[in-house]
């Protein structure tokens, strides 16, 4: 019997009648997981991601339980600067994956279609807005978002805005660096604060932006270590932690406890043995549920993703100094923004300093930003001599995958990169 | 040189003070073979589009913006394949303030830098301000012809507006009152003050605000004022472009309990799906009341009355699997029916369902007093003396069958519909299923051949069913593997087949959620022979359906009706 599903069978039961019940489901839920990890983690799972699992899940939890303190943000907004103000991050992204945990995507995704909105629309945000228009998501206290690298956000942003009444604000971040643009940015940054002050009548201090960042830094830098020993040393992970890391190097970065965690992954990655199999580097998203993906690269199974690029989109550390204007460095030189030969180079040679055998690109339905620039990245990587393989599927919806496509796919490239050959097929 | 462009956010005034041409590319396409292998089939198909026309060679250069995520990836796979051309893309800042004027002025000159590297030509500002001048008086001197008869007045919001779409409304009886998409809007920008291109910029960003701008938070005010001017609005959206999407479900939402019809149409930039469009505008032109739903908008049809002869007219629905046709007298009295298969030639199957239904009426051609054509192939019957769409005919139909029945679900050959009735039989509201196969007559033909039954079969095989077995995917290809997957697997046939008919519910049911479940229910068209179908759906909807003793008649029946009452 899959708990998971039928605890999701609940949750879905419960809608749309009683979202109350449906809410403390899933807080629930998130509870019970942490227990279920701390009990019987699964076989091999290190203890720097046991670690982060229990970060992430009892801080969502409490963003559900505490949505007075919560605000809604993308991957890319500046938490830093929210975090100043007392507020608990969670994103659009990851609260959608939770619930897909739950096998609720079905009946979130079909909401949010009913509704008017696109088919075609990534399924992170569809769910979400189902989630939202049933009752599942409680209205935090304000909504954060960036308009760089994906256009589902400001629009999913301002219609949750329109339909819950949540005040949101958009940072409109330009395709380029400039110093126009930075001050541009800048001066939103300074809106933003002046917004948040009135929403929590807390005070902006610069010195608590400063050591949030100077916890980024260092975090950053443990980062980059544990990157450089992964060129040797196998450290297992699972498609599903690979996601969780999102939550440390993006949505709660800068608090201690992630600072923390770092440090605890850092030391615990140095008690693994050499590892000396195959490595991939793995792109864009993960499919969390593909059977065949998890018997291939999960834990101690024969393929090993050694790299995941969304951890290192910008890892140059901050100008603690003047923390506003590190910010909007940091939004407008992250390596996702601007033109895709920038970002397909960056990756290029990111992909290849790791030491990897191969790339997986997976192409999240819906995502027109990398679907569009998929071929560029594979002429970049054909370049440096790195075979990549390109999966077409849904990272969420498992209605819109199929895993005997996926399995022949997969198989065959595993195959030519057993051969030693560097065709991408 | 001539220089394309795609989003009004653009200077395209720069180049024209420099004596060059510039248009906005307005693509259509037979295919993407191209943008499919160079970008991905599931970017945005007017991205696709204008890749393709850009890459057959005509336009020397194209700016394009920082307007969406398929636009800058197009700008990035067009740089990387024409070297030569001027591939531009130009950073629209999305909140406008003075700081953003002048931001925006600032990027403009940094690519006429770059154009005046490319070409040599250099932007003369006292032109451009005198251009402006000018564009500004002809565009107030303009005023819009207005069409000859009774118009239904429409308004169009939503994505780029094709052309074609604009032709079909103006054909079909509709007038257009407001455009407020990126391509119906005129381009007239008033600039004041010694900075023009600065003052030029602003009144770019000015522009009614596209979905991408921070101020399209401001939108709905804008459709609510506006609202009131028309019959109904059309919403238009492009496949793979899922910005407007949000706006189309939050006008829907404000509407539904006002009594505005809306009717949200997607088109891909492509011939391919003209006749559903053509379907979709038309029937909902008919449901507002358009003067002549046939293809001139002009006078209505004339009925035959031979003296003292009693009234005949015949309903023909040429569907895209079957031909069904028949004969109403004056009394509404259904005198003969016959369903044929359409065959490759929807023409040479009409012909054989007016001699096949004559017959069977015992009538002679010239006894009929009007031929009226429906469904897919209404426009190619050449006897036919009006076409109505399928949508009307159906409401029609099912009311005469059953006048208590609100709501059809009508699952065809190729496409599915939900329509919702009136207490009168009138259209209120209608969806259509998208142009990909996945729940339709189709599909289940697909996964018949799969299963090696016959289609006739496939129903009263699933009905044995002991196992549930789950078919998730939501296209058809993929189903198609999912199928063969379970006969890998040794599922029964009839667990499959009952695993198909649930999925094709669950589509169903979708479909007449989006148009509000109001019982009566009744089901049309070829699958509604599916006894599996029809049993799935009733689970899935709690209640139960009206099937007529030949559900595939109802279109022509509809179609005789619209003929009897225009008499």
């Amino acid at each position: 019997m899959n708990i998971a599903k039928t605890y999701g069978g609940f949750v879905k039961n419960a809608l749309p009648d009683h979202p109350e019940r449906a809410r403390a489901l899933v807080r629930a839920g998130l509870r019970l997981e942490t227990l279920r990890k701390r009990i019987a983690p699964e076989k091999g799972l290190p203890k720097g991601y046991l670690a982060l699992h229990k970060l992430a899940m009892t801080r969502t939890a409490d963003a559900l339980k505490h949505p007075e303190t919560a605000a809604w943000v993308n991957v890319f907004t500046p938490v830093e600067l929210l975090k100043c103000f007392g507020l608990n991050c969670t994103s659009v992204e990851l609260l959608s994956s939770f619930l897909s945990g739950f096998y609720c995507e079905d009946t979130l995704i079909d909401a949010a279609e009913e509704a008017g909105i696109a088919a075609t629309l990534c399924s992170y945000h569809k769910n979400f807005i189902g989630g939202s228009l049933l009752g599942l998501a409680p209205t935090p206290k304000v909504a954060v978002t960036t308009s760089m690298v994906c256009d589902g956000n400001i629009n999913t942003f301002r219609y949750l805005s329109q339909r819950t009444g949540v005040e949101s604000f958009i940072l409109d971040i330009p395709h380029a660096w400039s110093q126009e643009a930075e001050d541009y940015v800048i001066g939103q940054l300074k809106e933003l604060i002046s917004l948040l002050e009135q929403k929590t009548g807390v005070s902006y201090r610069e010195e608590a932006l400063a050591e949030m960042l100077e916890r980024e830094n260092e975090s950053k830098r443990l980062l980059l270590e544990i990157m450089e020993l992964q060129k040797t040393k196998r450290y297992p992970n699972t498609m599903t932690m690979n996601l969780f890391m999102i939550y440390a190097t993006h949505l709660a970065i800068g608090l201690p406890e992630v600072l923390d965690f770092f440090r605890t992954m850092r030391a615990d990655i140095e008690q693994y043995p050499e590892y000396h199999g195959k490595r991939l580097f793995w792109v864009h998203l993960f499919p969390y549920y593909q059977e065949t993906l998890k018997q291939y690269i999960e834990l101690d199974g024969p393929y090993y993703i050694s790299g995941y690029d969304f951890n290192y989109d910008y890892t140059d550390p901050l100008d603690t100094s003047d923390p506003l204007r590190a910010l909007a460095k940091k939004l407008l030189l992250n390596h996702y923004n601007g033109d895709y030969h920038r970002k397909a180079e960056w990756l290029a040679q990111l992909i290849k300093n790791s030491g990897a055998d191969g790339a997986v690109h997976f192409n999240h339905w819906g995502c027109k930003q990398v679907a569009g620039g998929v071929q560029l990245l594979k002429a970049a990587l054909r370049d440096e001599g790195v075979p990549l393989l390109i999966l077409d599927g849904d990272a969420l919806d498992r209605r819109n995958s199929h895993d005997g496509q996926v399995k022949t796919r997969l198989e065959a490239f595993l195959e030519l990169l057993e051969q030693g050959g560097n065709k991408t097929p | 040189m001539k220089i394309g462009f795609v989003c009004k956010y653009t200077p395209a005034e720069v180049f024209e003070a420099m004596g060059d041409m510039t248009g906005r590319i307005e693509p259509q396409v037979s295919d993407f073979n191209r943008a499919d292998t160079m970008m991905h089939p599931n970017v945005c198909s007017y991205a696709k589009a204008v890749l393709e026309e850009v890459m057959a060679g005509d336009w020397d250069g194209v700016v394009l913006t920082t307007c969406c995520d398929s636009i800058r990836r197009l700008y990035d796979v067009l740089k990387n394949a024409l070297p030569d051309k001027f591939i531009y893309l130009l950073d629209v800042p999305r909140k406008v303030n003075d700081f953003t004027a002048g931001l925006y002025a600032k990027r403009i000159r940094a690519m006429l830098n770059d154009y005046q590297a490319f070409c040599g030509k250099t932007l003369d500002e006292t032109e451009l301000s005198a251009l402006l001048e000018r564009q500004r008086k002809a565009a107030a001197m303009a005023d819009a012809p207005t069409a000859p008869g009774k118009r239904v007045k429409l308004g169009i919001l939503g994505a780029r507006c094709p052309q074609g779409v604009r032709d079909i409304l103006r054909e079909s009886g509709g007038e257009v009152v407001f455009d407020l998409t990126c391509t119906g809007l005129n381009r007239s920008f008033p600039v004041t003050g010694t900075e023009v291109l600065t003052g030029y910029a602003g009144a770019l960003l000015s522009q009614f605000p596209c979905m991408r701008m921070a101020d399209a938070v401001n939108r709905p005010r804008y459709w609510q004022q506006m609202e009131t001017e028309v019959d109904g609005i059309l919403y238009h959206t492009v496949q793979f472009c899922d910005n407007f999407s949000f706006e189309y479900s939050a006008l829907k939402a404000s509407l539904s309990n006002r009594d505005k019809p809306l009717l949200e149409l997607e088109t891909d930039c492509t011939p391919q799906a003209e006749g559903q469009i053509r379907t979709r505008l038309q029937a909902f032109l008919e449901a507002l009341g358009a003067a002549k739903p046939g293809e001139s908008g002009a006078a209505p049809i004339t009925i035959r009355k031979g003296t003292g002869k009693p009234m005949m007219i015949m309903g023909i629905d040429s569907g895209s699997t079957s031909t069904n046709a028949v004969i109403l007298d004056e009394n509404k009295r259904l005198l003969a029916h016959a369903v044929v298969r359409t065959g490759a030639k929807s023409g040479e199957s009409a012909q054989k369902i007016l001699e096949m239904v004559l017959e069977r009426a015992n009538l002679k051609r010239e006894d009929l007093s009007a031929i009226i054509s429906t469904g897919y192939g209404r426009v190619s019957i050449p006897f036919a003396d009006a076409n109505v769409t399928e949508i009307s005919c159906h409401g029609r139909g099912a009311h005469y069958f059953d006048p208590s029945v609100r709501t059809i679900l009508d699952i065809g050959g190729q496409d599915s519909k939900a329509i919702r009735l009136s207490e009168q039989g009138e259209v209120k509201d209608f969806v259509m299923n998208d142009k990909c196969a996945a729940g339709t007559g189709r599909f289940l033909e697909m996964m018949a051949r799969t299963l090696e039954l016959p289609i006739e079969e496939l129903g009263p095989v699933s009905l044995q069913w002991t196992e549930e077995v789950e078919i998730s995917s939501m296209c058809s290809v993929f189903a198609e593997s999912e199928v063969i997957s379970l006969i890998a697997r040794n599922k029964e046939k009839a667990d499959i087949a009952h695993g198909v008919h649930k999925a094709i519910a669950g589509r169903a049911y979708s479909l007449m959620r989006r148009v509000g479940l109001t019982p009566k229910y009744m089901m049309t068209g070829g699958v509604a022979k599916n006894p599996g179908v029809v049993k799935a759906v009733e689970e899935k909807l709690g209640d139960s359906l009206v099937i007529c003793p030949e559900p595939e008649i109802v279109g022509a029946v509809g179609a005789a009706l619209w003929g009897l009452e225009q008499a």
